[in-house]
């Protein structure tokens, strides 16, 4: 135990005679002291206990390290491959063809002016709502600028459709060529 | 010698030799303050291997924040009364302190006796924190601690129990100049 302390307080109040503190310390002393037996008891177990946690304490602390460097080594081999790997060529050349095929006013871009392009020249053959037939002179004209985008041999609504819709897509590309 | 500190850093590291100085400083201190909760000799030794079983479960990786006392006296508490509930030998703390205070025999100082007969009639909180400061030598500071209360109510109970033995006239014979 540590040194018998003082026992005056700075409260006058809280201090006592060590005739007091003598006494009481007298009455609550054991008669009997702890016997050997009980400290051999406790020295064996902590004997056993320490050495066998201090063990096991450092041969996890090892397999976490080596788990841990396991997973930093997959992590990094993971991150290289993704690196290496990068975006095939066909994808970006289909990407600008299928522009090119639905840029109709040829300025580069694509955007839903060319569906309002491609609508009205529809509508200004005169065949609103309805399709135009690729023997129609209006529509083989159409269909030789390249405007029958499905190919389906008519330039339509549907055609118009494609258009805006790539011109919606095409926006996260900023729609330039 | 080293310090409690340096012990139990020595101890994170397996060493039981720094454990059984440890076992050593404190095993009185631990054994009376069981025998005080249970009044028996045999379930303070009980009280004494299972506080230091519960010690060296805390090994590795332990780490003390106030003094040994503050952090081992809530478990000795605790420990007691669990045991004592148990074995049911005693039923409060005043049937302990009659037993103390049983009319001394021809080698019982008689002030000593009368002094555990006052102790009787206090109630438990003050004569807990009485005991505590003049019996396990604990600081105000560290009484507070061990009991989680504020050091104000820790003043207000010793100033209570004190004033309860300077008005008695059994006791009052501590108190004077």
């Amino acid at each position: 135990m540590t040194e018998k302390k003082g026992h005056f307080d700075e409260d006058l109040d809280l201090r006592v005679s060590p005739k007091l503190s003598e006494d009481l310390d007298t009455l609550f002393k054991p008669q009997f002291s702890v016997p050997p037996e009980v400290d051999r008891a406790i020295m064996d177990q902590a004997n056993r206990r320490l050495v066998q946690r201090h063990w096991r304490h450092r041969i996890f602390r090892h397999i976490s390290l080596w788990r841990v460097a396991a997973a930093a080594a997959v992590i990094i081999f993971a991150f290289s491959l993704n690196l290496t790997q990068k975006p095939g060529p066909t994808t970006t050349s289909s990407f600008i063809v299928e522009a090119q095929a639905v840029d109709i006013d040829r300025n580069g871009r694509v955007d839903i002016l060319d569906a309002f392009k491609l609508a009205r020249h529809i509508e200004s053959a005169g065949l609103t709502g309805k399709s135009l037939s690729p023997v129609s002179s209006t529509g083989q004209a159409l269909e030789k600028r390249g405007w029958d985008i499905n190919g389906d041999g008519l330039v339509d609504r549907n055609d118009v459709d494609l258009v805006a819709l790539s011109a919606v897509r095409l926006d996260k590309h900023k729609g330039v060529l | 010698m080293d310090s409690d500190q340096e012990l139990l850093e020595l101890v994170n590291q397996g060493d039981p030799d720094a454990f059984e100085a440890l076992y050593r400083r404190y095993r009185d201190w631990v054994y009376r303050l069981a025998w005080r909760f249970t009044g028996n000799q045999q379930d303070a030794l009980d009280v004494l291997q299972e506080t230091f079983t519960y010690l060296l479960g805390k090994f590795p990786g332990f780490s003390l924040t106030a003094s040994m006392t503050t952090f081992l006296y809530p478990i000795i508490k605790h420990l007691s009364l669990a045991i004592r509930n148990k074995s049911h030998r005693f039923t409060s703390d005043e049937e302990i302190l009659s037993e103390i205070a049983a009319p001394p025999s021809k080698e019982t100082c008689p002030r000593r006796s009368e002094l555990a007969a006052v102790l009787t009639v206090l109630p438990d909180e003050q004569r807990e924190v009485l005991l505590m400061r003049f019996v396990d030598d604990m600081t105000l500071q560290e009484i507070a601690k061990a009991l989680n209360i504020p050091i104000g109510t820790v003043k207000s109970r010793l100033h209570h129990a004190l004033q309860r033995l300077r008005q008695d006239r059994r006791t009052q014979d501590y108190f004077l100049e």
